[in-house]
């Protein structure tokens, strides 16, 4: 095969575009200016205020625990599901509830935020904290699944559970001391992944949140409507590297010696 | 066999961890008894006003923004118990006494009710007086001089071909309508269909003149040169033109509306008592001028105006000589078939 | 308990592989299901005045929808999604491309790196894209201090910058599928078509591509259905006239308080998600 060269420039090219505004974002949160074209000075002011600033904390806390929560019950629910989808033997409506964890994903948001607004304001329940968090986990769930489900495949090639039961052990041993971990790192792979698809969240948070809910990205949009400061430049560069830790996370807990060796 | 047991609490402890920061969440929103929640346009409070009053009387302020009124109206309808005070213009008060969303305001609690400028009390829009005047405004044409040279002098500035694509109008039902209503010549009270097809096709003329829709983001592009002729409220031209004095307001020669923006106690709201003692105090003179002289609107208190800045009491862009007052109108309070046929209007207006 | 554990995890009755989906299922019904046919109900619904909704049912809601004055919308929003769509293939199946078979080790890397932009939420990107597109910004800046333009260029708020931001947007979602599918495919058989004598473009064209379909048809339905609804890239980087299927949806909840029709709007989107789902499950079987 060749080098591809051809191909290694044309992505760089590509992967240009997708950084440039937020190389432009970097640079621009030390710009000692109000106002942001013009370079007037470096400055660490806009990082300074923005801790300072307590409604950007307050949004910042909020999407953190949002995403927590969002990430573990999509977590737990994940691997429960994937598991049955996986390691039983075929069950009537098995093709259902394929489709139907797909359905997140390919969902657009505003119908799944209006929806869901819908539905609460309808039967009555507060928009509180709960409900935001639990539609989160809603929108997390495919991407556990998924995670989960792949690794449960690849492990069923490697027959570790049969073994361990033919040694004499209950499903549940088997389970707990051999599945479980081996695919730890997917589950925790899957949550991280939760934990940034619902940290980053605006459309359905945006419906369902109720009044006194302020999420990282609501702040920000209101931000852009309302006026913008430079500490907007401050807070995304923390946000991208909040991104980076977590992948960071993701490569040192869940990465497995054989997915290398796959290919 | 520590293992398996182990491995069991770790399953009870994941299935148990997310309920964790909810507590968290609940505990930390749980009904403090000292606070009042308020819900508030942005840029509408002097930075010194909500701290001074918590200073003063140890009473919290949670205080919310919105930038658009028909988002804050759907997300209180949508179920917000949590607000006690909220900001409504005076044109959508009918609206939110019908749909019982707010109480009126016990006049007797309020000792500083008296220093309200006669002209705002028992108003047409509220004749019992369940609110309270906060601030007052005007809507006019905001414009960059460097950019043009000539000053625009009338509504139909903003139908100009010669500004395609640098015009922006207020993203509101109430404001692009009345301007609409205003130079047709057609009277606020209309139910005619007729009319309201023709404020249409005005104002569907003039969309591809217009750059953006927006009651707030327009400011930034002011300044940022992405526009250069605005359809603004009085007073948030103002807090901008402090840092940019190229911008400049003018009140076109038809005439506007003024419009009052009202303080408004939320049906079941959970801390009554702090909340008429801070709408007490936004209705102190010092505190009034205060916020008067930060966000630049009016105030409507006639005992503040001393207080007021004197650069903006002679401004008769801020408080218009008594000629221009006379031709100053209050929004006609509309009913709900009228209401209904305004909405459909611009909602057509934004679809076309 | 053991024993109980044990029995769930067997899978020997569909009970226990219905029991272990229960949680998911739950959440599905919950969040999914039931808002989605509590909206078609409020579909038929009228609305009363200030928004209060009349449970008197009717089809005037879908009459509405496909009243002569909202089709410029749905076909802009046609346009706009199947742009993006086809931008999104164009750009990202080289890209795709390269990382299954260039890339090597640093294949991780480069997927990861992929998503960064997306997983910095999206208004930043677009906040960003301000900057950079603006009367005053970069983009105009530089070309100015060149003395290549005399007058600053409009990027903004036009369909210019709503097509580049919604391909930035949906840029990852098209590639991940590709790439899925394309490391699918058997190296051998493309070996096999170099030693029958075929040309690398020949090669590709009559033998990659086609076996990489089902990864561009899940590419393009995962791309387009969401961009469907997408409302937030015309909302900050587009302007009054490029008025979106999904702006017209958000007001009707936001502030039209027209909750009946908004309604009726979203079951016709979700009419469209549903024959997207058809044609993804058709092709990932195949």
């Amino acid at each position: 095969m060749r080098k591809g060269r051809g191909f290694a420039v044309y992505c760089a090219g590509l992967f240009s575009f997708l950084y440039l505004p937020l190389a432009v974002m970097f640079v621009f949160s030390f710009n000692d200016a109000r106002r942001n074209v013009v370079w007037r000075g470096f400055t660490l002011k806009w990082y300074k205020s923005l801790f300072q600033n307590a409604e950007m904390m307050d949004a910042m806390l909020t999407s953190l625990e949002l995403a927590l929560a969002a990430a573990a019950i999509a977590a737990v629910i994940g691997m429960l599901a994937s598991y049955a989808m996986v390691k039983h033997k075929a069950f009537r409506g098995r093709g259902a509830y394929d489709s139907l964890l797909n359905v997140p994903l390919m969902m657009p948001e505003v119908a799944l935020g209006v929806g869901i607004l819908t539905f609460l304001v309808r039967a009555g329940y507060e928009l509180d904290f709960t409900a935001l968090a639990f539609s989160h986990a809603l929108i997390c769930l495919p991407y556990t699944v998924a995670a989960v489900r792949a690794r449960l495949i690849s492990l069923q090639e490697s027959s570790l559970e049969d073994a361990a039961m033919d040694l004499g052990a209950t499903e549940w041993q088997a389970f707990v001391k051999v599945t479980l971990p081996l695919a730890m790192p997917a589950i925790i792979s899957g949550a991280l992944l939760s934990f940034t698809v619902s940290f980053q969240d605006f459309v359905t948070s945006f419906f369902v949140a109720g009044i006194g809910i302020v999420t990282m990205p609501i702040k920000i949009y209101s931000m852009i409507k309302f006026g913008v400061t430079p500490e907007i430049n401050a807070l995304s560069v923390c946000l991208l590297l909040a991104t980076f830790l977590l992948i960071g996370l993701n490569a040192a807990f869940a990465v497995r010696p054989d997915e290398a060796s796959r290919h | 066999m520590a293992e398996p047991i182990s491995r069991r609490s770790f399953l009870k402890a994941a299935i148990l961890a997310p309920l964790i920061p909810s507590l968290l969440a609940a505990c930390k929103r749980a009904d403090d008894q000292k606070v009042v929640n308020f819900f508030n346009w942005s840029n509408y409070i002097g930075k010194d006003t909500l701290p001074e009053f918590t200073k003063r009387t140890g009473v919290e302020v949670r205080y919310d923004l919105f930038a658009d009124e028909d988002e804050m109206f759907t997300k209180l309808r949508a179920g917000a118990r949590g607000y006690d005070l909220i900001v409504v213009g005076d044109y959508h008060i009918p609206r939110f006494r019908s749909l019982n969303l707010i109480e009126p305001i016990p006049a007797e609690s309020l000792k500083n009710l008296g220093n309200l400028s006669p002209r705002f009390r028992r108003p047409g829009y509220d004749p019992e007086e369940t609110t309270v005047p906060y601030l007052w405004g005007t809507t006019g044409i905001a414009y960059n001089k460097r950019k043009i040279k000539k000053a625009p002098t009338s509504w139909w500035d903003l139908w100009d071909p010669q500004y395609k694509d640098r015009v922006s109008m207020l993203d509101n039902v109430r404001d692009c309508i009345s301007v609409a209503m205003q130079l047709l010549k057609i009277p606020q009270t209309t139910r005619d269909p007729e009319d309201f097809k023709k404020i249409r096709e005005l104002l569907v003329k003039q969309k591809p003149l217009v750059k953006q829709y927006s009651s707030a983001s327009y400011l930034n592009s002011l300044v940022a040169g992405e526009i250069d002729l605005a359809m603004t409220w009085s007073g948030d031209l103002f807090q901008t033109a402090r840092e940019n004095p190229d911008l400049d307001y003018v009140i076109p020669k038809e005439g506007t509306y003024m419009w009052v923006d009202c303080l408004a106690m939320m049906r079941g709201a959970r801390h009554r008592a702090d909340t008429l003692r801070l709408i007490d105090y936004l209705l102190e003179p010092s505190v009034a001028a205060g916020i008067a002289n930060s966000v630049r609107y009016a105030t409507p208190n006639q005992a503040a105006q001393p207080e007021v800045d004197l650069v903006l009491r002679k401004d008769p862009r801020v408080y218009p000589t008594p000629a221009l007052m006379k031709q100053l109108q209050l929004h006609h309070v509309l009913d709900s078939e009228q209401s209904e046929l305004w909405s459909q209007t611009w909602a057509d207006v934004k679809v076309a | 308990m053991n024993r109980a554990l044990s029995w769930l995890l067997s899978g020997r009755r569909p009970l226990a592989s219905h029991l272990l989906l229960a949680p998911a299922s739950l959440w599905l019904i919950c969040f999914l299901v039931i808002p989605a046919a509590g909206l078609i109900v409020t579909s038929f619904a009228k609305n009363g005045p200030y928004g209060v909704v009349i449970w008197e049912f009717g089809f005037q809601n879908y009459a509405r929808a496909f009243d002569p004055k909202y089709l410029p919308v749905l076909f802009r929003t046609l346009g706009f999604a199947g742009a993006t769509t086809a931008l999104c293939l164009i750009l990202g199946y080289p890209l795709a491309y390269f990382l299954t078979f260039y890339a090597g080790r640093w294949r991780n890397a480069l997927l990861v790196g992929l998503m960064v932009p997306f997983w910095s939420s999206c208004l930043v990107a677009y906040y960003s894209w301000m900057i950079v597109l603006g009367k005053e910004g970069l983009i105009n800046a530089t070309l100015m201090r060149l003395g290549v333009l005399s007058e600053p260029i409009g990027f903004l708020y036009t369909p210019f910058a709503i097509l580049l931001g919604l391909v930035y947007f949906y840029l990852p979602f098209t590639v991940l599928p590709l790439y899925a599918s394309l490391d699918k495919v058997p190296r051998s058989v493309i070996e096999a078509a170099y030693d029958l004598g075929a040309g690398r473009w020949t090669a590709f064209w009559k033998v990659t591509l086609p076996l990489s379909l089902p990864g561009v048809v899940a590419g393009c339905v995962l791309t387009f259905i969401p961009c469907l609804g997408d409302f937030l890239t015309v909302e900050i980087l587009g302007g009054p006239r490029y008025y979106l299927l999904g702006n017209l949806i958000s007001n009707q909840f936001m502030m039209a308080q027209d909750w009946p029709f908004g309604s009726a709007l979203t079951a016709l989107l979700l009419a469209g998600l549903v024959g997207g789902l058809w044609l993804y499950q058709r092709w990932e079987k195949a």
